[in-house]
Parts: C-alpha cells; structure tokens; sequence
C-alpha cells in the first residue's frame, strides 16, 4: 500500500526485470541487437512486432533457454544472464511456450500439476504419503479451480494429445497460473483462443497484477491485449524500435510511423 | 515319475528367470518405462551385482579365512568354509545374502548414477549408444581379465542356501527369486504413484517444459537411473548365488539389455503390471523354445541351426509388437494419487 503511494507519487516504477544491451545472433543472423527493456512491478508489459522481428527469442534468452552472445539480465537486480532455466524459475520467473508443448501422454489434469514442485517428487519422500498428500490434495483443488476457469475441466482426466490447438494453448496458460511466481512470461496466450475467452483470461491477468504480479507478454492480437497494456515495446529485426508507457504514450506509438511501416512491409 | 520331477524342474526353472527378468525389467520400466532414460547400460548393473559377489564377497571370504594361493583357487576354499558354516547355521547364510545384497545395491547405485553423466551433453539416441558401449567394455574387460571374477575360468560363490538339501534348493531360489521380484514390484508401485512417478513421465514427454518449471533434470535421471541399477544388480547377486559360480560372459547385452527392452515393449511400458506379465511371458516362451528346439526345427524343417529359433522368434515378435500393439499388452494408465482418485469417483 504505502509502496503503492509513493511510487504513484514520484512516478518511478520498481524494475523487476531488465535486459542490458542483449545480443544473440544464428549463424549472422542478429535475432537480438542491443535490446533494452525494462519490465516493471505489477504491470503488464507487452511486446509486439511482426513475425521474425525477435521476440520469442528474447522469451527464451531471458527465461535461460538460450545463452546469449552478449548483454546481461537482471531480475531484482541479480543477474541471472545464460542462467539455466531450471535456477531462472528459482528466482520467480514462469514462462509458457508459442508452440504449446503438452505432456502429450498425460492427462490435462497431470499437465496442470505438473508445473508446481512438489515435496513428493523426492525418491525417499514419495514412498511416505504422509508427507506429500496434504499439498497434493491442495495442488489438485487448485488446479480444478483453474480447468475450470479455462474451461477445460471436463477434459480433466484425458490425455493432452486428445486437446484442439486452442485448448492446447490454454493449457500453457493454466501451467503458469497453477505457480506462484514474481513475473509471468507469455508467448501468444492467446492465440488461437475465442475471443470471449480471451478476454476472461486477460481480465484473470489483470486480477493477479493487482495482487502484485507481474506480466511480460508477446502477443499479436492486439484488439484484444491493448487496452490492459501499460508499458509497449515494439521490436523489429530483434531491435526495439519505439517504446511508450501509459495510455497516451501508447497510442503515440501505434501512431508512429516508422511502427506502421514495419508492420506494412510486413 | 520321472516325467512328472521334470515337469516340475521345469517349472521351477521358469519360475526363478521369472523372478530375475521382473527384477531387471521392472527396474528398467523405472528407468526407461518412466523416465525415457534410454538405459542400454542395463547389463551392466546386473553384471555389477555379480562383481560383488564373485570379486568383492569372495576377496572378503578370502581375507577372513586367511586362504592363501591365486585368487581362483583362494575362492573355491573360501566359499567351501563359508558354505561348511552356512550348513550348520542358515542365519549366517541369510547375513551373507542380505549384506551382498547391500553392497551390491549400492555399487550398482554408484555405477548407475555415474553411468548417466554423460546425458547432460548428450541426446537420447547418442546417450543409448554410449551406455550401450560402456557396458560392453566392461563386459570384455570383466570377461578377458581373470583377476576381476574369474574372468573366462569363471569362479565360485559361496552357497548361501546350503542349509537347505540339495534336491530342494532349485525351488529355494525360484521362491527367493520370486519373492524378491515381488517386493521390488510393491516398492515401484508405492514410489512411482506419486508425484516422483509424475515428473518422470513429466521428463519422458518433454524435458524442457520439466526445465521450464524449475526441475533440475540431471539431479532426477542421476537419482533415477542410481535407483535402476540398484535394483537390477540385486538380480546379479542372486543370479550367482544360484549358479554358485560367476563367469564374465553370462552377462550379454543381449540376455541382459535386449530382453529387458523387449519385455518392456511386450508388456507395456510405464505399466509395473504389463511388464510383470511380459517378463512372464517372455520367460516362458524362451525356456520353452530353449527346451524344444531341436524338436521344433524337426517339425517345421527349419533350414538353420536350433540355437537361432529364439533370437529369430524374438526379433519377430518385437516387430510385430511394434507394428500391431506399440502400446503393450497392457497400456499405461494415469498416475492417481489419492487425491485424484477421489475426484474420479465424483
Ligand atoms: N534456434 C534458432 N536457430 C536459428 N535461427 C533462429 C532460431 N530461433 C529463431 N531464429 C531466427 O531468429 C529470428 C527471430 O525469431 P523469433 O522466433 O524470435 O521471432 P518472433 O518475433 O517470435 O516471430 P513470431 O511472431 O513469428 O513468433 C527469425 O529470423 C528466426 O528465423
Ligand atoms: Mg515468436
């Protein structure tokens, strides 16, 4: 609360995450050039810019899965720069993938649960129930709570493979909500999703920025995202190229034209 | 009479490999069936508990008994007073088995666990292939090299059942055997319906989204993979008990890795259950085969020598496995805690 107030008062957000100059190239080709961002305290960030422009290769650069050339990460202040994504997750960074990667075998239900830890995964701990079986019965409720919240909870007890590309989707989303993370990365949420849906899980976004979480999201169906935004990079050629924060400044760069050109050349 | 003490023989025969492969197999459904650790280092494990026995329990008797001379000849004295003892005190015999056990439960374990280092740089089928190669060289180093266990010559084991009258002893080991593979069964049913049980199938499907939610995968396969040996070396140990003598090439890679696989493919893997049943079935149709070879290359006039029929009946079967039935005779199923379980019954 108090935190809250002096931020509003000297206008000067609290940084949780920020890339320092990051650099990767394939094989010459620079999928990130310098890039610079910052990802504030429970706000909503949004990254956009045609297909290739970059972005799912920043996602995987800051959440450890692929070393950079060059260029530091720091989250809180740490620097978690080529950490694995194991230790990044750690930290309090969750992250869900463009192409959705089901457990394809499992049931959906396993594939929610699969994204907390679990003092039960341990080969010694897992033989005594006892010690385990409370904060199963928690993770479960949890997670019913939230298939049902994406509509997906009458498929609880199929396997993934079984699910359209959209539920598929849904799921990836459903994985991160089940954590209890610090910033909460997402490539394309919502792609792929009905519209009506797609707002729900925004407005669900929007909830948990409220309690403090935050969000770093790629996304390309800007009719739908744009209005819970509060801070817009626009990447081009894994560059950002215009940035802008709160409403107004926003609009300014949709405006921009050097914006709408990559986006015509697209 | 006669044919009925064969039949039974027979019988019992089926039943102590039965005991051996679930042992072996179930530990590799861990590994394998779970976890999609692709161990074809399998043998190896078993091999090492038969390097406990033969190498390490042996060199022990030695030095108790103050046997002296080359360390073949040293052994059959050593484990003739060990099984003179043994004769008069079965307890001694049980402390012998239970602490061979131990031992080689935990070399298997090291073993295993330093076996699957080489996965962090490796993709699964260059993984297979390495283990697949260190087994072997270990095979020929153990085979070739006297002065491990016997090597070619092969060596004694103490006889740990000596207590008991030679006609009866065969259908000792099936019931220890059995007995063992049952337990091991239990213990992997009670490990693996957990969340443990989850995140190796979580780590079978997609390593990276396992990576993505904070697990560290080599910390699982090291702890899985030292599990699997562990287990499967307990089959070596008590593989040379019953032989009362070791000899290097008893631990092929196809005896040893290949069956195992095949029975994992038969049976289903990722299912305890489906693959109790293939070990059973695929000891039974080898030790058939085994028996009536000759009888069957007579009848069908096969145009090559006996000693094929299995491999070819197996390689066969394992095609037609694929083709017809990849799931296995039993499919896997989701793994309920009891949680969930109750949430089926709503
Ligand atoms: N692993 C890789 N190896 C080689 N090139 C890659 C690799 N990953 C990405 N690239 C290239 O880097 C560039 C940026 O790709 P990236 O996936 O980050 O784009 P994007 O902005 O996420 O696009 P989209 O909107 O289509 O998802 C592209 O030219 C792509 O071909
Ligand atoms: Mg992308």
């Amino acid at each position: 609360m108090i935190q809250g107030i002096i931020i509003y008062y000297f206008g000067d957000a609290m940084v949780l995450l920020e890339t320092k100059n990051l650099s990767k190239s394939f094989d010459g080709l620079k999928a990130l050039d310098n890039v610079n961002i910052n990802v504030e305290k429970s706000k909503l960030t949004l990254i956009m810019g045609p297909n290739g422009s970059g972005k799912s290769t920043l996602i995987n650069a800051v959440s450890g899965f692929l070393k950079v050339d060059s260029g530091k990460v720091l989250f809180e202040d740490k620097d978690i720069t080529n950490k694995e994504p194991n230790e990044i997750y750690d930290y309090g960074i969750v992250r869900t993938f463009q192409n959705p990667e089901p457990l394809k075998s499992m049931t959906v239900l396993e594939n929610i649960l699969i994204s907390e830890r679990h003092i039960g995964e341990g080969v010694i701990n897992a033989l005594f129930h006892s010690k385990w079986i409370k904060k199963e019965e928690e993770m479960v409720e949890k997670a019913f709570k939230i298939l049902e919240f994406l509509k997906l909870d009458h498929r609880w007890d199929h396997t993934s493979k079984s699910l359209s590309g959209g539920q598929m989707k849904l799921l990836e989303i459903g994985r991160a909500l089940m954590t209890n993370p610090k910033l909460i990365i997402m490539d394309e949420p919502i792609a792929g999703v009905a519209p009506g849906l797609a707002h729900d899980i925004f407005s669900h976004v929007i909830e948990l920025k409220n309690k403090g979480l935050s969000f770093l999201i790629v996304e390309h169906r800007l009719d739908i995202v744009l209005k819970y935004v509060d801070n817009l990079y626009v990447m081009f050629n894994g560059s950002v190229i215009a940035h802008g924060e709160g409403s107004r400044e926003i609009e300014r760069v949709l405006n921009d034209p050097k914006v709408i050109e990559v986006y015509i050349g697209d | 009479m006669e044919e009925v003490g064969k039949m039974v023989e027979l019988i019992s025969l089926i039943l102590f490999f039965f005991g051996l492969y679930m042992i072996v197999s179930l530990s590799l459904n861990l590994e394998f069936g779970y976890g999609g650790i692709p161990n074809f280092g399998k043998a190896l494990s078993v091999l090492t508990g038969a390097i406990i026995v033969g190498g390490i329990l042996n060199r022990l008797l030695i030095w108790y008994f103050g046997v002296s001379g080359d360390f073949i000849s040293a052994s059959s004295i050593a484990c003739y007073k060990l099984t003179e003892i043994i004769i008069q005190n079965p307890l001694v015999g049980l402390g012998v088995f239970l602490i061979t056990i131990a031992m080689a439960m935990i070399a298997g374990a090291i073993v295993g666990a330093l076996s699957i280092l080489p996965s962090a740089k490796l993709r699964e089928d260059y993984l297979g292939v390495t283990l697949l190669a260190i087994s072997e060289v270990v095979f020929f180093i153990t085979y070739y090299d006297v002065r491990i266990i016997g090597g070619y010559y092969g060596i004694s084991a103490p006889d740990i059942l000596a207590f008991i009258p030679g006609e009866y002893k065969i259908y000792a080991y099936t019931v220890l055997a059995i007995v063992t593979g049952l337990i091991i069964y239990l213990f992997l049913e009670r490990l693996l319906n957990s969340p443990y049980g989850r995140v190796l199938r979580g780590h079978r499907e997609n390593e990276d989204l396992i990576k993505a939610f904070g697990r560290d995968i080599m910390k699982l396969r090291i702890k899985t993979v030292a599990l699997g040996s562990a287990l499967a070396a307990i089959a070596g140990v008590i593989y040379v008990f019953y032989s009362s003598n070791v000899t290097g090439n008893a631990f092929t890679r196809v005896e040893w890795t290949f069956y195992p696989f095949l029975i994992l493919l038969l049976g289903g893997k990722g299912n305890n259950k489906g693959v109790v049943l293939g070990a059973f079935l695929f000891v039974l149709i080898r030790i058939l085969i085994e028996f009536y070879k000759f009888d069957i290359k007579e009848l069908l006039h096969l145009p090559f020598e006996a000693v094929w029929i299995q491999y070819i009946f197996f390689g066969v079967l394992a095609l037609l496995v694929l083709c017809y039935r990849p799931e296995g005779l039993l499919k896997e199923k989701p793994i309920y805690t009891p949680p969930i379980k109750s949430k089926l019954q709503n």
